[in-house]
């Protein structure tokens, strides 16, 4: 490949490459310089090679298959997706991951506490940030946020700022100083490879309400001596507060094709590459229409756009009652990690105390290991270690274990409660064997 | 790895999935004996190892290679693909083909192909063609005849509809006796099919409502056994009908 005809094809590369100008100009550079390095003009097919393509072939047959009201991925227009494409996990605490027929898409909401905007001093703010990563799909590039990353953060904003599905006022911990801003970062994960690939901006929108509705932000009190120092409560001690979310704006596309705006819902891919126009309709279960979203030149019909909406609004409905859901599943899950975590740590804050005097007692007894009374503190602070350690372990075996335990205690037995937690001791030297096999047997259960 | 008993290794290994790091044979043990080395496979003195994970295929007499299933496609010599025309250059095509780079079709690679006949063929055409050069650090090249000259069946693909797959799925529908989903398929519908190597499969047929039911038999078919193949392009046959 020879420097003249690169130089002369600055033009057509510039075409091709749509916008990629910086690129351009690192060639232009290396004409004036006249130097050349093989290692650009790979870089630059990398590039090119890994845009998507499609045949003529694709193209015609899309079209013509709309014609007779086939898809080519086996659906009917308005088919949205047979039940088992779409799959939404959660987690964790503001956490999901939706998977629509082979697009994966991650949603993930933190929160920090920052000034308010000075127009607004008493909300808190919501941001979200695209992030498209190569894995996803090889025509990604890092660093640089294509057009779709930037119209796919706008319309999910849009959806969710506009209709103030989630409420600001409530974020706000001192007006004018301090409040919540929320983050939501949508991570593409696989943007569908090669077949059955759905459209993105209906899946992140998806993961961006699911991982909104799990979220929880720490709860904070104001203290100190004049009432405005921010005490944020660890989760351990306060529980988290969840967002107040009024309604779930779902979005749903619309693609138009052909002369006579034939309209599918939910493109793929490769209808997307196809159509003429798109719209992406954002609306709620109530009925309202919280955003709009029409891209391509295309023009639609007025009584066409009402009929998308009312589709819309059907599908909206089947969307919203699988968020829910999920998000339900979700919480009953977390619900029943906080009763199992509850259930073994008064144990060890109430009944500990008094047993462990009497245990230690009647165990030193037994094994007749008087020693100075240093020691014996000593010990005891061992032991009190140890049940702790014991009782965490013995929670996470399943709550079996700790019944267990408890209900020896209430016999009162010595031996059996030697056997349990509180005796674990490795630096006396007293302990027989059968005491420490037992101990050894009743944790491995 | 460390505990692999070389004598016996041959038999047991092909086959069999096998990962990175894997030693599969031990050449100490048979000196005076030639074998061929496909993708995947290296040698490190007396022992071949393995590159990529896959399942270790052999051919009588000597020939070892691993065969995976990706999403890209790794050019190799003598394979029949499927390439989209991405750009005309005076002296050759330039031909997308999945692979790390584009490939470069010459001109001049047609039946009776000459300075004065050279095909025009739209940004976007589909071609059948077959790699006759894959060398590291070069684009690959790719022919529209076979090895005499003649055109055979390569060449543009008009019509029908065009979808990608698997690499491993395309080899499923090359292996022969022919694959259970086309056998199903065959007996009820007609079509016409061309498999690309590179894990393109295009599919044409008078119907359109016949081309998107193969096509999508084919894409569902790919993680399926022979008997649930032929159940799954049974049903889809009988909800159509």
């Amino acid at each position: 490949m020879g420097l003249v005809s690169v130089a002369g094809e600055k033009e057509r590369i510039a075409y091709c490459l749509n916008g990629h100008l910086k690129l351009v100009d690192e060639f232009v550079l290396v004409a004036k310089r006249g130097t050349w390095s093989p290692g650009l003009w790979n870089k630059m097919e990398q590039r090119f090679a890994n845009t998507l393509r499609m045949t003529v072939n694709e193209k015609k047959f899309i079209e013509t298959a709309l014609l007779s009201d086939l898809r080519v991925d086996g659906r009917s227009p308005f088919d949205y997706r047979r039940t088992l494409d779409l799959a939404t996990t959660c987690r964790e605490d503001g956490s999901s991951e939706v998977q629509l027929g082979q697009t994966h898409v991650m949603g993930l909401v933190t929160s920090q506490l920052v000034q308010p905007y000075r127009d607004r001093p008493n909300e808190g703010s919501l941001s979200i940030y695209t992030e498209f990563s190569p894995m996803a799909d090889p025509s990604y590039e890092v660093g640089r946020p294509g057009e779709s990353s930037v119209e796919l953060g706008r319309i999910i904003d849009r959806g969710l700022r506009e209709s103030r599905a989630v409420d600001m006022e409530s974020l706000c911990v001192i007006a004018g100083k301090l409040v919540w801003a929320i983050r939501i970062d949508i991570h593409i994960l696989d943007n569908g490879g090669y077949y059955r690939n759905r459209n993105l901006v209906d899946a992140a929108n998806i993961a961006a309400l699911a991982a909104l509705s799990t979220f929880r932000r720490p709860e904070c009190t104001l203290g100190g001596e004049d009432g405005q120092e921010v005490i944020i409560h660890q989760p351990e001690v306060r529980e988290p507060l969840p967002l107040i979310i009024h309604h779930l704006p779902i979005a749903v596309t619309f693609g138009f094709f052909g002369e006579d705006n034939i309209v599918v819902i939910d493109p793929t891919h490769y209808e997307e590459a196809v159509m003429r126009g798109r719209m992406t309709a954002t609306v709620n279960t109530s009925g309202d229409i919280c955003a709009i979203q029409k891209a391509g030149g295309v023009g639609v019909m007025q009584s066409l756009i009402m009929q998308c909406l009312r589709i819309a609004s059907v599908k909206a409905a089947d969307i919203t009652s699988k968020i829910k859901n999920s998000v339900e599943s979700y919480d009953t899950e977390r619900a029943l990690r906080k009763i199992k975590r509850h259930s073994s740590s008064p144990a060890l804050d109430v009944c500990e105390p008094c047993a462990k005097w009497e245990t230690l007692e009647e165990s030193v007894d037994q094994k007749g290991v008087h020693d100075l009374p240093g020691h014996h503190l000593e010990r005891l602070k061992l032991t009190s270690e140890e049940s702790g350690v014991c009782h965490i372990n013995s929670s996470e075996c399943g709550s079996q274990l700790s019944e267990q335990v408890r209900t020896n205690r209430k016999d009162g037995q010595a031996r059996s409660f030697i056997g349990g937690p509180s005796s674990w001791d490795p630096y006396s030297k007293g302990v027989d064997s059968d005491a420490l096999k037992a101990s050894l047997a009743s944790h491995g259960t | 790895m460390m505990e692999a008993k070389p004598s016996n290794l041959p038999k047991s290994f092909i086959d069999q999935p096998v990962v990175p790091g894997d030693v599969v044979l031990d050449l100490s043990s048979m000196a005076n004996q030639t074998i061929k080395l496909g993708g995947g496979l290296r040698q490190d003195c007396d022992a071949l190892s393995v590159m990529k994970s896959g399942k270790l295929r052999f051919l009588k007499p000597n020939k070892y290679w691993v065969e995976s299933s990706q999403k890209r496609y790794a050019p190799s010599v003598g394979d029949n693909i499927l390439g989209i025309m991405v750009d005309s250059k005076a002296d050759n095509f330039l031909v997308d083909i999945k692979g790390p780079a584009l490939a470069y079709l010459p001109v001049l690679a047609f039946e009776g192909g000459t300075r004065r006949n050279i095909p025009k063929f739209e940004v976007g055409t589909l071609l059948y063609v077959r790699v006759v050069k894959a060398n590291t650090g070069m684009n690959p090249e790719l022919s529209c005849t076979d090895a005499t000259g003649k055109a055979a069946e390569y060449g543009p693909l008009k019509d029908g509809y065009m979808f990608e797959s698997s690499t491993g799925l395309a080899r499923m529908l090359l292996n022969s006796p022919t694959c259970p989903v086309l056998e199903t398929l065959g007996k009820k519908l007609s079509f016409e099919i061309a498999v690309g190597l590179n894990g393109r499969v295009w599919v044409n047929a008078e119907d359109p409502s016949t081309v998107i039911l193969v096509s999508n038999a084919i894409m569902n078919s790919e993680s399926l056994s022979g008997l649930q193949q032929k159940i799954m392009v049974d049903k889809l046959l009988q909800r159509v009908q």
